[in-house]
């Protein structure tokens, strides 16, 4: 029962290998050569995506948690500057917004841009980006917490900070996990877009690959590597999530 | 919890803080950043071996060689080359780039590359003349040559009533995307340069052909920031030194570029 998933994976991949042979007419020795070829310079680029995904995750989580806390905060003009902060990233592309992030330091302040920068202005536009919305999301988990949960809180005796550790935070968690997994679905297909920057990801190396070879059958081995990583990326947050449920 | 948020305070403080640090050193090594776009084969490309080469990128090779310099090869967004060669980025764009109708904007080298902008259509379509384009779907690389000689200022009377003639103009992110298209059905022509054009219908004889007839010609060089004469004169002297040695000769043939090339002859 247990080793099913892991099972699917294999299963999925051995239908979908042959499936992408079948459709560059007929199998053959130089077809399995060309498809390692490309696997072995896409997983390179993979890297990349990698590194920008696990940063943007590592530090958008967290604060995601700060802004959606200043949201919810008490003071009038930290709520509306998070409210604002929250309007401009949900409401301009993400695209623009790298572009301003690396670009701005030049226009803006006049110092002069390393090549170096370009990684660190990926992440730091992606972190600044999903944070709006994993604030948004962790706002709808803190506040589906019923009211008298505070209260019962409140009786027992707890602060307001063992509250929030102790029964909102978990409560939070589980509730906010279904659309969670959702945002980091989308920020793996996502990372392709930190090439506005000259980021070099994945699928940028896949185009390469297609405009050197004038053939586009990368793009979908490009393809094929997102389907597996968001595979895995489902797998992990449906077990968490069982794991969640535990405490129901 | 107050622990907590400190570090989570500190953790974003730093990674603010770092690219800033970053962004201020280095340099230390004469470096030439050139900026290409690695899909547009036989000038700029990824090799098999994952290799960026191509013909600019090799000559630009030789010239760093004989200036001592390191040469940066950074692939870049074809629509933000504007902002990143003025924000220093990139040093320089040297990738088939097209001097015509870009003269204000940037610091050319001297050309050294005659290009003209020719017509791919699929292989046995009715497309046989540019007259035959009449009612027909056209593709273009967005901010390319070829869209400047249809549509820009100086395009000429000739082709501003051709591409009036089009049923419609579609601008394109890339080359390939372009082919994509006219392998779809979806588009009627591809216009594009001739180097690029060759490159694609050397690997696709049975799928591409081009017309007869050439929509422009125009001239590459290596363009600078606007105003950058002193990097512009070392990098087209270290240039001339290639060119006298035969290399230059030596790699535009090894790239068949050998009659569009219009330095060492």
């Amino acid at each position: 029962m247990k080793k099913r998933p892991v099972i699917a994976v294999f299963v999925f991949a051995a239908l979908l290998v042959p499936a992408l042979f079948a459709s560059c007419s007929g199998i053959s020795g130089s077809d399995v050569n060309w498809f390692m070829g490309v696997v072995y310079q896409l997983s390179n680029g993979m890297w990349a995506s990698l590194l920008l995904f696990g940063c943007t995750i590592l530090f958008s989580m967290p604060l995601g948690l700060l802004v959606c806390f200043a949201r919810r905060s008490r003071f009038k003009v930290i709520e509306l500057i998070t409210k604002f902060y929250i309007s401009i990233m949900r409401g301009t592309p993400l695209m623009l917004q790298l572009l301003v992030v690396y670009f701005a330091p030049y226009y803006i302040f006049k110092i002069s841009l390393s090549s170096e920068y370009r990684t660190y202005a990926a992440i730091i536009g992606f972190a600044l980006n999903y944070a709006a919305y994993f604030a948004e999301i962790y706002r709808s988990g803190i506040e589906a917490v019923p009211k008298g949960h505070h209260e019962a809180a409140k009786v027992l005796g707890y602060s307001k900070s063992q509250t929030f550790i102790k029964i909102v935070f978990p409560q939070m968690v589980r509730h906010t996990l279904p659309p969670v997994t959702n945002e980091i679905i989308t920020l793996v297909k996502d990372t392709s877009l930190a090439f506005a920057i000259a980021y070099i990801d994945m699928f940028k190396i896949a185009k390469e690959l297609s405009a050197q070879q004038s053939n586009i059958m990368p793009l979908f081995v490009a393809g094929l590597f997102y389907y597996i990583f968001n595979f895995v990326v489902s797998f992990v947050m449906g077990k968490i999530e069982k794991r969640a449920k535990r405490y129901e | 919890m107050k622990k907590a948020l400190a570090i989570i305070l500190a953790v974003v403080m730093i990674i603010t803080a770092v690219p800033m640090l970053l962004a201020g050193c280095g340099s230390e090594s004469k470096k030439l950043v050139v900026g290409f776009d690695s899909e547009f084969p036989p000038y700029g490309y990824k090799d098999d071996n994952g290799e960026y080469t191509g013909f600019d990128l090799e000559v630009a090779e030789a010239v760093c060689k004989e200036l001592g310099w390191e040469l940066v090869k950074q692939p870049i967004d074809w629509n933000s080359k504007d902002m990143e060669l003025n924000s220093g980025t990139i040093d320089c764009i040297w990738n088939g780039f097209t001097i015509q109708g870009r003269e204000d904007d940037y610091t050319f080298s001297k050309p050294y590359v005659d290009n003209s902008q020719v017509v791919v259509v699929k292989k046995g379509s009715d497309i046989k003349s540019l007259g035959d384009l009449k009612g027909k779907v056209v593709a273009v690389q967005d901010d390319s040559s070829a869209l400047e000689a249809l549509t820009g200022e100086d395009a000429t009377d000739a082709n501003k009533k051709l591409c009036a003639s089009f049923k419609e103009l579609q601008k394109l992110a890339d080359y390939n995307n372009a082919l994509m298209n006219l392998d779809a059905g979806s588009v009627d022509a591809v216009c594009m340069d001739i180097g690029v054009a060759s490159y694609n219908i050397k690997n696709n004889a049975d799928k591409y052909t081009q017309l007869s007839d050439i929509i422009s010609t125009e001239q590459y060089g290596i363009g600078f920031k606007k105003g950058n004469t002193e990097l512009k004169d070392t990098v087209e002297g270290a240039l001339d030194k290639v060119v006298e040695s035969g290399k230059f000769t030596e790699l535009a043939e090894k790239y068949e570029l050998q009659d569009a090339v219009c330095l060492g002859k």
